[in-house]
């Protein structure tokens, strides 16, 4: 492929990858995105033949003035946008930046435009990598950094053929021109793809040691924030259960210190809500106190609480990534110790939950200590006891129509003795005894929870809840209900708990007056929650949210406190900052080996044959129209075209004639006419009289007489200079 | 046939009779496509009556010769006025100035009142006589002859005068070996008769259109309008070129472009052509020497002057 020609081609690749990105990332309108796709489109198929745009360019009339006037009304359209349509500057700015990409991709003709072009693309990369901390924009930038390099490669390269062109080499050297010059070689392919893949890594270094300033100024604004139910303050009995279909997902839950154990299940604890009312629960213990952070930026929860046990239970560490969610609570495995992460502050209620003093915006990332509280053994048959009436206010409260939920309770009940066994019995009561469905009506009745326990026998895990908190209470054990989320879909390449809106959840937290809150949990496991971890596609997509996390993790939530480190150990010059270094980027990049060893393994399975299928179309497609196409005569004429740069290209041998004349001893005065010059020529320098003369003429005609040269000429030109370049002056 | 091949056709024509003047015949037939006059100046005896003729012989037009004296008068020109007894009225009878070329033998002859009358013709392509404007026949060209070499008796033309031919040519002598074959032709017949003519005088006038078309690059133009910027800026003038004279430059330079089969015109065509369209219409300043009607001093100091101005590349 010739230079100006892959120059093109890559200047319109370069600005389709920043199209995209800025698709993806802006949310164009259709109008727009289907006009500059088409726009990308024609540049594309003009790249192959300029016959094509040549006869759009003459079917749409229009001028340069034209088109000048196009982008002066598009920037009236770009203020209607901003003060009007939009509304904002950003957006129609963005929109703005996409009209003149169309414009300028219309009038592709000199250096000039190239240069605008990867101007207005810069423009757009830049802003799309700033309305977004996706993963898709990586590979949307690496592309647009391979085409940037191939232009700026390209765009040298044509300028230097230029030049040499101006600037001829010595003589000697002449006659014969290598035939590759000027051509696309496999040296240059290696050579650019290698630069660009250079590049990225020198990016990378840069990346992690340079300091920085700030990250995205265009974050997700709050109206993006996921939208979760059951973490406010009161919270309708059944609210839930709309959500559990939602496949979107909230968090990703690492757990450094242990293993994952294959059948458990992870409880998430959000909110605790003390007081039911028949239909939603309340939670009146939400006085929220801003907790102190200690000098390491850790904040301490427990200890202050006023009914703190002995700490004795075992300790869970979670690195927890939260989705931008629409509530200010930070999840966590029941109870929470220590919170440390990038936070203006933390809060906490009475119930333990934490809270940041407002919704996060972005993706927020912390490490909490969790310490759950076992079942001491003087509690397995201590008998309900006494509490005091600030406590019974709160976690012995029923709303008054319940008698019939306070029969049932102690007809189960009556046979055991002690706290412990009573609530198990219950426990085991309503997971044996009622059939779990999210297509219960339930949130539209009077009595949800008589309804639930009497007549439907079927419901889910707010229902359950709620009868156990309430059951349990008739017969004197302070309880609350709790909602949160139950971790079960495990991702075995990233190692973590990925965290959907379908695994909302609650459940039930009773007192034991010796162990403290003690979790349990009526709800039986249900069929739907169950990942089917079996399917390919399921691990295919697990595969990708780990990505997604690495990526989020190493690159968008990278910040000057993480570089600081790194300066640090390489400062210090360790062998463990070399360790570490390794350590990190074979953590970043063993996902994308284990998804390898995935599609390897995806493709012995045979299961490869719905990709052959939707392939193998598409490329028989492009083999009849390249087949089709070469036969065509419009195709040879695409193919062998006559360029506008013809005419730059024999003013450019004239100039480079009368230089090699000058050189010679024969200098062209300013008032020497192009003839009398040649004949000047003709008598000082015989055998060079014809070469010049025909220059000459082919000059005189393209400059004067404004008719193009045709290539044939034109090449009988450049052999006509080299012959007078190799010729000796007498 | 196209433009170039008539065009060469007739210049070959008229070389059977003036041997050895490819140039004065081009030039001829230059001024003939930009619809300009011509002034030969000369010696007598070099070819210039036959120059004429041999033109108006190859294109099928009407010729007439004036021979101008002082004793011409503007009637011997235009035409007269008869009383006509049939008709009870006068007619007009129109003189040889109602033909296509004009042959106007030793101008400077004549009184400036005859002069006038053929000048004023000569700019307004028609007379006006008795109140009554009469159009002269197209193609319409002058073919005026004068000798540089003799002052008595003659009357000068004005430059303003002068002005009105779109150039000024000289035949010169033939080279020896031209002038033997002159003399060894047969004498009975006069060499301009033989000729055939090749174009009607429509096809002139089609020729002529063409000339219009001829291209004029904008950077072309800029530098015709340097040369005569720079006559009027010359101290070695006391006259510069007029706007008529940018004028006759450009169309001369089109029909130039036109005889040479070009479809448009270069800065060597400009160059060339700029001495002998623009030597007779400056004036030399008089301390340049005496103020004598000197057609070499004033061609010299044209060419001087184009010479140091840069040429558009």
């Amino acid at each position: 492929m010739p230079f100006d020609q892959a120059l093109r081609f890559a200047s319109i690749w370069l600005a389709s990858t920043s199209f995209i990105g800025l698709t993806l990332g802006a949310g164009l309108p259709a109008w727009l995105a289907v006009l500059t796709g088409a726009a990308l489109i024609v540049a594309l198929l003009g790249n192959r033949g300029g016959k094509v745009v040549e006869r759009l360019a003459t079917v749409t009339p229009i001028s340069t003035s034209g088109w000048n006037l196009l982008v002066i009304v598009g920037f009236l359209g770009f203020w209607v946008d901003v003060l009007w349509v939009s509304g904002e500057l950003l957006p129609a700015g963005v929109h703005f930046l996409m009209v003149l990409m169309i414009i300028k991709l219309f009038n592709l003709k000199l250096r000039r435009d190239y240069l605008h072009l990867y101007a207005i693309s810069l423009v757009a990369i830049l802003a799309s990598g700033s309305l977004t901390t996706d993963l898709w924009y990586l590979p949307i930038f690496l592309l647009y950094l391979l085409a940037g390099v191939w232009t700026l490669l390209l765009f040298q390269l044509t300028k230097h053929q230029e030049e040499t062109r101006m600037f001829p080499m010595s003589v000697t050297r002449r006659p014969q021109l290598p035939a590759s010059v000027g051509h696309v070689t496999s040296q240059l392919v290696w050579l650019a793809n290698g630069l660009a893949l250079a590049t990225f890594g020198l990016t990378l270094v840069i990346f992690f040691t340079i300091p920085r300033v700030s990250a995205g100024f265009y974050q997700k604004g709050f109206g993006d924030n996921i939208r979760t139910s059951g973490f406010s303050e009161t919270v309708n009995l059944g609210a839930i259960g709309p959500i559990k279909r939602d496949p979107s997902v909230v968090m990703r839950v690492e757990l450094p210190d242990s293993s994952r154990n294959e059948a458990s299940r992870f409880y998430l604890r959000g909110v605790a809500f003390d007081q039911y009312d028949g239909k939603s629960w309340t939670n009146r213990l939400n006085y929220r106190r801003s907790v102190s952070e200690d000098a390491t930026g850790t904040y301490v929860l427990r200890g202050n609480r006023s009914h703190a046990p002995p700490l004795l239970g075992e300790t869970v560490r979670q690195t927890i990534l939260l989705e931008p969610l629409d509530t200010p609570v930070l999840f966590a495995a029941p109870f929470i110790e220590r919170i440390s992460g990038k936070f203006p502050g933390v809060q906490s209620d009475l119930t333990g939950s934490a809270y940041l003093p407002f919704p996060s915006s972005s993706r927020i990332e912390y490490s909490v200590v969790s310490r759950s509280n076992p079942v001491l053994p003087s509690d397995f048959d201590s008998e309900p006891s006494l509490y005091p009436e600030s406590f019974t206010r709160h976690f012995l409260q029923i709303p008054i129509q319940s008698e019939r939920i306070a029969v049932l309770a102690r007809e189960i009940t009556h046979i055991h003795r002690t706290t412990y066994e009573k609530a198990n019995a219950v426990q085991t009561y309503l997971t044996h005894n009622y059939r779990y469905s999210l297509d219960a009506p339930l949130a539209e009745q009077d009595q949800p929870l008589e309804e639930f326990l009497f007549i439907r026998k079927t419901g889910y895990c707010e229902h359950y809840a709620t009868a156990m908190v309430m059951m349990l209470r008739t017969i004197g054990i302070p309880a609350r209900l709790v909602t949160g989320f139950l971790a079960t879909e495990w991702n075995e390449y990233g190692n973590y708990y990925l965290v959907r809106q379908q695994d909302a959840h609650a459940w039930v937290e009773m007192h034991l007056p010796n162990s403290g809150w003690i979790k349990m949990d009526p709800t039986p496991p249900s069929i739907e929650s169950a990942g089917s971890g079996s399917s390919t596609w399921h691990a295919l997509g697990r595969m990708m949210d780990t990505i997604r996390l690495q990526w989020s993790r190493f690159f968008v939530q990278y910040s000057a406190a993480d570089q600081l480190a790194v300066v640090r150990e390489l400062k210090a010059g360790s062998t463990s900052a070399r360790n570490k270094a390794l350590d990190s980027m074979s953590a970043f990049f063993s996902p994308f080996m284990a998804m390898l060893g995935g599609i390897t393994e995806y493709a012995s399975q045979g299961t490869i044959q719905p990709l052959v299928q939707v392939l193998g179309p598409v490329l028989i497609g492009l083999a009849v129209f390249l087949w089709l196409g070469i036969k065509r005569p419009w195709f040879k004429r695409m193919v062998c075209k006559k360029t506008p740069r013809d005419e730059q290209l024999i003013v450019q041998l004239y100039g480079r004639m009368i230089r090699h004349l000058a050189r010679k001893g024969i200098s062209k005065p300013a008032a020497t006419p192009p003839f009398e010059f040649v004949r000047l020529t003709r008598e000082r320098w015989r055998d060079a009289g014809s070469a010049v003369g025909l220059i000459t003429e082919l000059y005189c005609r393209t400059r004067f007489g404004q008719i193009s040269p045709t290539r044939e000429e034109l090449s009988l030109a450049e052999d006509h200079l080299r012959y007078l370049m190799a010729l000796d002056k007498p | 046939m196209n433009p170039t091949d008539i065009i060469r056709a007739i210049q070959e024509n008229i070389a059977r009779v003036i041997k050895g003047k490819p140039h004065v015949i081009e030039m001829s037939l230059v001024a003939l496509l930009a619809r300009g006059h011509l002034l030969l100046e000369d010696v007598p005896g070099v070819g210039k009556t036959t120059l004429a003729h041999s033109l108006a012989r190859s294109l099928d037009c009407s010729f007439k010769r004036i021979q101008f004296t002082s004793d011409l008068l503007p009637s011997d020109i235009v035409g007269v006025s008869i009383f006509n007894r049939q008709k009870q009225a006068f007619e007009f009878m129109p003189g040889p100035i109602f033909a296509n070329i004009v042959l106007a033998d030793e101008i400077n002859r004549t009184t400036p009142k005859t002069q006038s009358s053929l000048l004023e013709a000569m700019s307004e392509a028609q007379i006006s006589f008795d109140n009554k404007t009469y159009p002269l026949n197209q193609p319409f060209m002058v073919i005026a002859t004068q000798n540089p070499a003799e002052y008595h008796g003659t009357f000068p033309l004005p430059e303003s005068q002068l002005d009105r031919f779109l150039m000024r040519l000289r035949i010169g002598y033939p080279s020896p070996e031209e002038e033997k074959r002159v003399l060894d032709r047969p004498q009975s017949l006069h060499p301009a008769e033989e000729l055939q003519p090749l174009l009607t005088a429509h096809d002139v006038l089609l020729l002529q259109e063409q000339v219009d078309h001829v291209l004029m690059e904008e950077s072309i133009t800029d530098y015709l309008l340097a040369i005569v910027q720079s006559t009027r800026q010359s101290d070695l003038l006391s006259l510069g070129v007029s706007t008529r004279g940018a004028l006759a430059l450009s169309r001369a330079a089109k029909g130039l472009s036109l005889v040479r089969g070009r479809t448009y015109c270069l800065p060597d065509d400009i160059k060339e052509l700029a001495p002998i369209v623009l030597s007779h219409r400056i004036m030399v300043a008089r301390a340049q020497g005496l103020r004598q009607r000197s057609f070499e001093q004033a061609e010299r100091i044209i060419q001087d002057l184009v010479d140091s101005i840069p040429v558009p590349v």
